[in-house]
């Protein structure tokens, strides 16, 4: 990983201690909420975690969880992997926040459904909320995901004939098509903001023995997320515009450092 | 709405009209090189309006017949299944950076150096291993194309057989269970993910068998394509290697046992294998369990120290020590979806648990390979999910305006022969795959054309073994349409694998001699594909 700051330039020191302070006292007042389980009247468990009203602990372990995951994703998006490119765009910085945000629920999800399979397996004791918590993160993982590829440009297109027409035609071609984005955009906003408002306002549950709120969450989410999408996709076309004509094959789809770095690996 | 009225033309009523400008309109717009997915969602929107009219669409802000298309967005986006997808793409990555794969390669080969055609023999088994622990192609190839490739080609084997066996073999990932090309195919159908992947793994053994008979005769006809290597001084023979073979399972099933032997006694001892309070018997974890579990761990040390001998079995477990991990991975993954003890989507989760900690133990982990892991996994996921959410507004919307069901009634109506709608099925498939990337194919066209494989008469599918259950019609479509796609990672322009191998190959191999080499190779994948076709029984043998 390199260390020079991408984005935050003099702030990337601050950021830093920001984050580790966030961790440190996240991970203290975990351990406080553990302590004061054992010897309080109330008890404090997953099922409360998302109810905090009349809760000052609880509110302060979410206020804790939200600034470590919020510092975290800034501090990790200062630095870009050799296959991420440098961005040019406008939008991009927000697009690499939320993907940074959206690897660490990858991992986090990952250690909820192992912490699930060894408490259900192993001591017949199974949670309540790890299969629905692994959702909520996984849809906004699949919703970041969707705006960090769209910031890599990372999609499924077909060149055969894009790459036969004059750079001109090109350019007409990326801007019908980033209308067109835009477009659906639209649409779904159009179509569907009144039942979102709906749902968020009532912060419509899931209907379960957790019932975390992922519909009052999600449905939101996607419309704003599409239009966050919408706007990177024009932010793209502003940064592309004055590229020469570019000729595309499969092989730029293979990353030579990633070869790299398994060939070292092969090596050791 | 004034302004809406100017724009009524838009409104088309009958869905043939409707289902064959959307065709144009897909064609056009990837032909300008429109990404698939936001193709998808854009034609989502263009069918919503033709067939309620953009005067309904756009008469209130906020709802209308529109809404259907954050619907399917949002049922997408909160399925569980698809979480296995980051998971098993995030898993793979892991894997790419551990040294497993390597020294698995040594393990076999030292089992295998004899032989003629040894190498492409032990190619071809590593990748079935692989194969079964991870399920996507790209990092399988580059892996065997790093480690394989160069050994193959120092012995002077024949190029265009090395080349084949990799890339051949390479692309079993998405055959052989767990596949990321199946869970797509159960997520878009609704077939269950767990059948799919027990009816694949025959086929998948299949086509691995036929990749190394070939392999086999072919060097027995032409000893030169493979030459065999210099024997090393300490390497024993025949028999000597078998025995230490027989010492090295003895010592494995040995461990293996002994761990189920511990639960057992753990359970036993907290009991919580109580019959009483259990609604069905643990599965190898009863107290009538524990005899046979005992015996079995005495009869593998029997065999270990009088059978083998204490030294050869010490020898025979250095030879095969680098089959550990894969095996332990393996069992984890599919383990925990055949016992029963996870579903899909744990079993990844559990899966990249295994490889983080085998990693950790083999001290490759750093914070470093797990965050790079973690881009390269964000960076795929948002390439597939983007034709996730585009494919999924574009089926609600052609379901909603009846598109599927027409075209089924249509095709069926048509009284054509049975086998012969299937076949222009597997050749649209077969060109769609040369051009087209298969996460789109199984979104797109999959809600079309399994509703008319579904309406066909089930007698008449195929024309040997036992005629199919109606319901396990989804399961056998599925399975061909992943052999289907095994022929399109290799087709030329495009086949992904061909690009894979040029990334790592010596920079004197070109493309054309890479495709070349695949040729044999396509017709043993079309010869399986012709088996599942034309035997339908093979896909549901292992179903109960």
């Amino acid at each position: 990983m390199k260390t020079h700051s991408l984005w935050l330039g003099s702030l990337r020191q601050p950021v830093r201690k920001l984050m580790i302070s966030f961790i440190t006292l996240t991970v203290v007042m975990f351990g406080v909420i553990l302590v004061s389980n054992l010897f309080s009247e109330e008890f404090l468990g997953v099922h409360e975690m998302i109810r905090p009203e009349g809760r000052p602990m609880v509110g302060i372990m979410l206020f804790l969880l939200a600034g470590t995951m919020l510092t975290s994703s800034i501090y990790l998006s200062d630095t870009v992997e050799s296959i991420e490119g440098h961005p040019q765009g406008f939008f991009d910085i927000l697009s690499l926040v939320v993907s940074r945000a959206a690897m660490i629920l990858t991992a986090l999800t990952v250690l909820v459904m192992f912490y699930e399979v060894v408490l259900r397996y192993l001591f017949s004791a199974p949670t309540l909320w790890a299969n629905e918590l692994s959702l909520w993160m996984a849809s906004f993982i699949f919703l970041f995901a969707g705006q960090y590829a769209m910031q890599q440009r990372s999609h499924i297109r077909i060149y055969v004939i894009y790459d036969l027409m004059p750079r001109w035609m090109q350019k007409a071609a990326d801007v019908l098509s980033c209308f067109l984005i835009i477009f659906f955009a639209f649409a779904l906003v159009w179509g569907n903001y009144a039942d979102a408002l709906r749902r968020f306002t009532r912060m419509e549950t899931f209907g379960t023995a957790w019932d975390p709120p992922i519909p009052g969450i999600v449905k939101p989410a996607i419309l704003i997320i599409i239009v966050l999408v919408a706007i990177q996709a024009v932010s793209n076309l502003i940064a592309d515009w004055n590229k020469a004509p570019e000729s595309h094959s499969p092989m730029d789809d293979i990353d030579q450092e990633e070869i790299e770095q398994i060939r070292r690996t092969l090596e050791k | 709405m004034e302004f809406l009225e100017l724009f009524s033309w838009m409104k088309v009523s009958d869905v043939a009209t409707l289902s064959i400008v959307l065709l144009i309109g897909m064609f056009i717009l990837l032909a300008i090189g429109m990404p698939l997915g936001f193709a998808s969602a854009f034609l989502a929107v263009a069918v919503i309006v033709m067939k309620f009219g953009p005067e309904i669409s756009f008469r209130n802000f906020g709802s209308g017949p529109l809404s259907v298309l954050a619907q399917a967005v949002y049922r997408q986006m909160t399925n569980y299944v698809l979480i296995s997808i980051p998971l098993f793409i995030f898993m793979a990555a892991l894997l790419e950076r551990s040294g497993i794969a390597r020294d698995m390669y040594n393990s076999l080969n030292m089992w295998l150096s004899r032989t003629r055609g040894g190498i492409a023999i032990v190619t071809s088994l590593m990748a079935v291993i692989m194969a079964a622990m991870s399920g996507i192609i790209g990092g399988e190839v580059v892996l065997l194309g790093l480690i394989a490739l160069p050994q193959m080609l120092r012995l002077g084997y024949n190029q265009n057989l090395a080349i084949g066996t990799i890339c051949a073999s390479g692309s079993l990932g998405t055959m052989i269970p767990p596949s990321i090309v199946l869970i797509f195919y159960g997520l878009v159908t609704e077939t269950s993910i767990k059948a799919l992947f027990t009816a694949s793994f025959l086929p998948g053994f299949i086509l691995a068998g036929l990749i190394m008979l070939y392999i086999f005769i072919r060097t027995r006809i032409n000893p030169s394509l493979a030459p065999l290597p210099e024997a090393a001084p300490d390497d024993p023979e025949g028999l000597e290697k078998g025995l230490r073979f027989i010492g090295f399972v003895a010592k494995f099933a040995l461990y293996v046992m002994s761990v189920v032997l511990l639960r057992t006694v753990l359970l036993t001892i907290t009991g919580q294998n109580n019959p009483e309070i259990l609604d069905e018997p643990l599965r190898w974890g009863m107290v009538s369990d524990l005899p046979f579990q005992i015996g079995f761990v005495v009869a593998m040390v029997v065999i270990m120290r009088f059978l083998v001998g204490k030294e050869r079995t010490a020898e025979g477990w250095e030879m095969g020590r680098g089959l550990v991990a894969p095996i332990i991975v393996i069992g984890v993954v599919l383990g925990s979806i055949y016992m029963g003890i996870t579903g899909i989507t744990e079993a990844a989760g559990m899966g990249v648990i295994a490889v983080f900690v085998l990693g950790v133990i083999r001290r490759e982990m750093s914070f470093e390979v797990v965050w790079d892991a973690l881009v390269r996994t964000l960076k795929s996921t948002g390439t597939i999910i983007w034709v996730t959410i585009g494919a999924a507004a574009l089926a609600a919307a052609y379901t909603l305006a009846g598109g599927p069901t027409y075209v089924a009634n249509m095709i069926v109506a048509a009284d054509l022969p049975t086998m012969g709608i299937i076949l222009t099925m597997m050749v649209i498939f077969l060109i769609m795959g040369m051009f087209m990337d298969w996460v789109g194919i199984v979104l797109l066209i999959m809600p079309v054309f399994l509703p008319i494989v579904l309406k066909l008469p089930v007698e008449e599918l195929g024309y040997f073994g036992a005629t199919l259950e109606p319901r396990q019609v989804a399961i056998w479509f599925g399975v061909v349409f992943c052999m289907n796609m095994q022929v399109s990672f290799l087709s030329p322009p495009f086949g992904p694998a061909a690009f894979y191998l040029k990334s790592v190959a010596p920079a004197h191999i070109t493309l054309t001699q890479i495709f070349r080499g695949f040729l044999p190779f396509i017709c043993l994948q079309l010869i399986a594909l012709s088996l599942l076709v034309v035997w339908p029984e093979l896909v549901t043998l292992l179903l109960d």
